[in-house]
């Protein structure tokens, strides 16, 4: 296990080694207590564990360039399960308050291999709740997050020691008031630094890494352009071009944990935003069929459970919290 | 594939230039001496369409030609016209790039082969259509590699020179089922193109032969059934055939603005490139791709069109190519602008590049050549469109397609 140097440049060590290495150990441990932390919390708070499915005829589009995999399912075309969200949606026609924790395969683009925060099987923990807005979404991933960390850092003293993480950096994001900005702001202050952020995409690795090493605790950035995310989240009404959405970003450069929105849930608005997306409405005739139906309007998120692991327990890159990494290009078991 | 003709086109022209490259840009040197030549020998090269109607008029006066003299100490000639253009972020030795030949029977297999090939070892920007994917397969897990579209990307990157060229991905709507963008955006046969900043994605909102249809083929029974879940399939033809209709897509200026915007954010190291069909709202349509930020916004005039289409379609839809560019330049043009339509030989390219194109596509003329000649059949035609290119800006006493302009051209309708 290599936890010096750039950690993106680092080879991921033959899997024998990597399981019984004590990073590896005391990261899996911290990731589990962090899961087991989050069900406690969700659970108090009247939510119902779900298990999500992982293939479909269809899933999420919207992330950042990379690639579906493709499932022969009885001689139809299905896919692996990109994130939960569109199950996520329909599962509120059964409980108002859901979340699971979800496998996701995402066959990223060849230059993710060298970010130490991207991986092409990863898992979400997402949640969703009917009749919430964007605001109380955010509310509740602040308080979700600080009860992870809080708990994490109580139970596993040993484990911290041993990884030479020091739990003092959470002191800020304990006092549970994490940072917000919008999306137009945390440009501004990208381009001030001189990192060429256009306005009208998502933030840049590099730009987010920026925003991220210049703060001692974690923060939200909300409010991001159409055109960046997909068909899901909701337009402002009063500002359009604009969507009701959020992502939550760790200190201390470990970038994006967390993205979250409140959702369209009209049919014609996704129809249409389904086109601005250059999506096929054909293949989503299910989702559609629901949501002609009427699925109620909601909001949630997805934390990515390694990415969180990986700044909770200060590792240097991502594939060290997950006991069998998948980095895009690289052949593993 | 010697089979592929083409009706209508100055395929005889072209099939001459494939063999014979720059020497059919002039009457047959035999010839020379024995027989007087004047205007109108050649009825391909005026009254076609009103591109061709036009007449490029050289001045008398030349204060650019002095220019050069200057630089060069010496009287400049045609061989002295710099041809190399950037076009949408690609270098290309000439302003001309080879246009979209999709999922089409007379473009796949060898043929296909051939032109990514020849056209890879000119340096010349190669747009790769759409549907072949859904149709033909990527080629990475047990497809025919040679007719799919990684064989058709191989072959172009493998005589590829360095900093030359470049390749445009279509993505239609059934193609966005397959994600040919992410496909080729993460595969590692695309990674040294798109590591030098030449892959682009093109998105098409028509084409110049159906404007307002999609992609359409004919197919038998039998192919018909296997691809019966992806597009609509129509029993109108009769004799075992089925027409293959590929939906054109649903644009509004707010869609194009948005598709365009997440190609930008999901692709940020490829260029974005746009195919606009001769609507009459053309010169809007440009103005929304480019200030979406778009690469290159390419208009395929009515005239164009290696695909079949209607017959009702090429004989009255559209507007020509002309009109076009004419909507265009007086709506203000978009910072890059690509046409395509009929092109073949220098005259029309140049009056295109004069009316306010920063190069122009060939279509039917790089198939035919690469049919006549899958060795260098492209490569002879492209050389004698050079060749031409430089003789007529070097007569309008300048040195670079991008001085061109408006005066250069003439006509009694557009004077």
């Amino acid at each position: 296990m290599t936890t010096d140097g750039p950690a993106s440049f680092a080879p991921i060590p033959e899997t024998g080694r990597h399981l019984a290495s004590a990073t590896t150990r005391g990261a899996l441990r911290i990731q589990g207590r962090l899961l087991s932390a989050a069900r406690e919390f969700l659970r108090d708070e009247g939510f119902t564990e779900l298990l999500p499915p992982i293939i479909g005829p269809v899933t999420d589009p919207g992330s950042r360039g990379s690639k579906q995999v493709d499932v022969d399912f009885y001689g139809h075309r299905y896919k692996l399960m990109t994130s939960a969200i569109l199950y996520k949606q329909a599962s509120l026609l059964a409980f108002d308050k859901i979340f699971c924790i979800a496998p996701n395969v995402r066959l990223e683009p060849l230059e993710t291999a060298g970010t130490s925060r991207h991986l092409a099987e990863f898992h979400q923990l997402d949640v969703e709740v009917a009749g919430a807005s964007r605001d109380d979404a955010v509310r509740l991933v602040e308080r979700l997050v600080v009860h992870m960390v809080d708990s994490t850092v109580r139970d596993l003293p040993k484990e911290f020691a041993e990884l030479g993480r020091d739990t003092g950096a959470f002191a800020e994001l304990l006092k549970g008031s994490f940072g917000r900005m919008r999306h137009a702001e945390a440009v501004a202050e990208l381009r001030d630094a001189g990192h060429p952020q256009s306005p009208d995409a998502e933030l840049d690795w590099a730009g987010e890494a920026l925003l991220s090493a210049r703060r001692d605790r974690p923060f939200f950035v909300t409010d991001y352009p159409k055109g960046s995310r997909g068909f899901y989240d909701r337009e402002h009404p009063e500002q359009p071009g604009l969507l009701r959405n959020f992502d939550l970003i760790a200190a201390e450069g470990y970038g994006e944990l967390c993205s979250g929105s409140q959702r369209t849930n009209d049919y014609a608005e996704i129809v249409t935003r389904m086109r601005e997306t250059g999506e096929n409405p054909q293949k989503y005739r299910w989702y559609l069929d629901l949501v002609r139906e009427g699925v109620p309007g909601s909001a949630g998120f997805g934390i990515g459970v390694e990415r969180l692991t990986r700044y909770v327990a200060g590792l240097d890159a991502v594939w060290q919290a997950s006991a069998f990494p998948k980095v895009a290009g690289v052949v593993s078991p | 594939m010697s089979d592929l003709s083409a009706p209508g086109f100055p395929e005889e022209e072209v099939r001459r230039r494939a063999r014979t490259g720059t020497a059919a840009a002039f009457p047959p040197p035999e010839e020379y001496g024995t027989v007087l030549f004047g205007a109108d020998r050649d009825p391909h090269r005026c009254g076609g369409d009103p591109l061709d109607a036009l007449r490029i008029v050289p001045p008398v006066f030349m204060p650019r030609r002095l220019a050069r003299l200057i630089d060069l100490g010496r009287e400049p000639d045609y061989r002295d016209v710099e041809l190399t253009t950037v076009i949408g972020g690609f270098t290309s030795p000439l302003p001309v790039y080879v246009s979209a030949l999709g999922s089409t029977r007379a473009a796949s297999g060898d043929l296909g082969q051939a032109l990514a090939r020849q056209a890879g070892a000119l340096g010349l920007p190669l747009v790769i259509g759409e549907n072949v994917v859904p149709v033909e397969g990527y080629g990475r897990l047990g497809e025919a590699a040679d007719r799919a579209l990684l064989g058709r990307l191989r072959a172009y990157a493998d005589a590829l020179p360095d900093g030359r060229g470049g390749i445009a991905v279509q993505q239609s709507t059934e193609d966005a089922d397959a994600e040919v963008w992410n496909l080729v955006y993460s595969d590692p046969a695309a990674l040294p193109l798109l590591e030098t900043g030449r892959l682009a994605f093109e998105l098409k909102t028509g084409q110049g032969a159906k404007p307002g249809l999609g992609g359409m083929t004919v197919l038998d029974a039998g192919a018909a059934a296997r691809l019966a879940d992806r597009y609509g399939l129509d029993d109108v033809l009769g004799g075992g055939r089925v027409l293959r209709s590929s939906t054109p897509g649903t644009f509004t200026a707010e869609i194009l603005r948005q598709q365009i915007r997440l190609m930008r954010n999901n692709y940020p190291r490829a260029r974005v490139w746009v195919k606009l069909h001769p609507g009459r709202d053309v010169a809007e349509a440009a103005r929304v791709a480019a200030e979406a930020g778009a690469d290159a916004v390419t208009v395929d005039g009515a005239e164009g069109g290696t695909g079949w289409a209607p017959g009702a379609f090429p004989a009255q839809v559209g507007l020509p190519l002309a009109e076009c560019l004419r909507r265009l330049a007086a709506a203000g043009p978009p910072p890059c602008l690509l046409v395509s339509g009929r092109m073949w030989e220098g005259g029309r390219a140049v009056k295109a590049l004069a009316l306010g194109a920063r190069a122009v596509g060939l279509g039917r003329a790089a198939l035919l050549a690469a049919a006549e000649d899958p060795e260098d059949g492209l490569t002879r035609l492209v050389e004698c469109l050079a060749l031409e290119t430089r003789m007529l800006v070097s007569a309008l006493g300048k040195y670079e397609p991008a001085a061109l302009d408006r005066d250069d051209v003439w006509s009694p309708e557009f004077p």
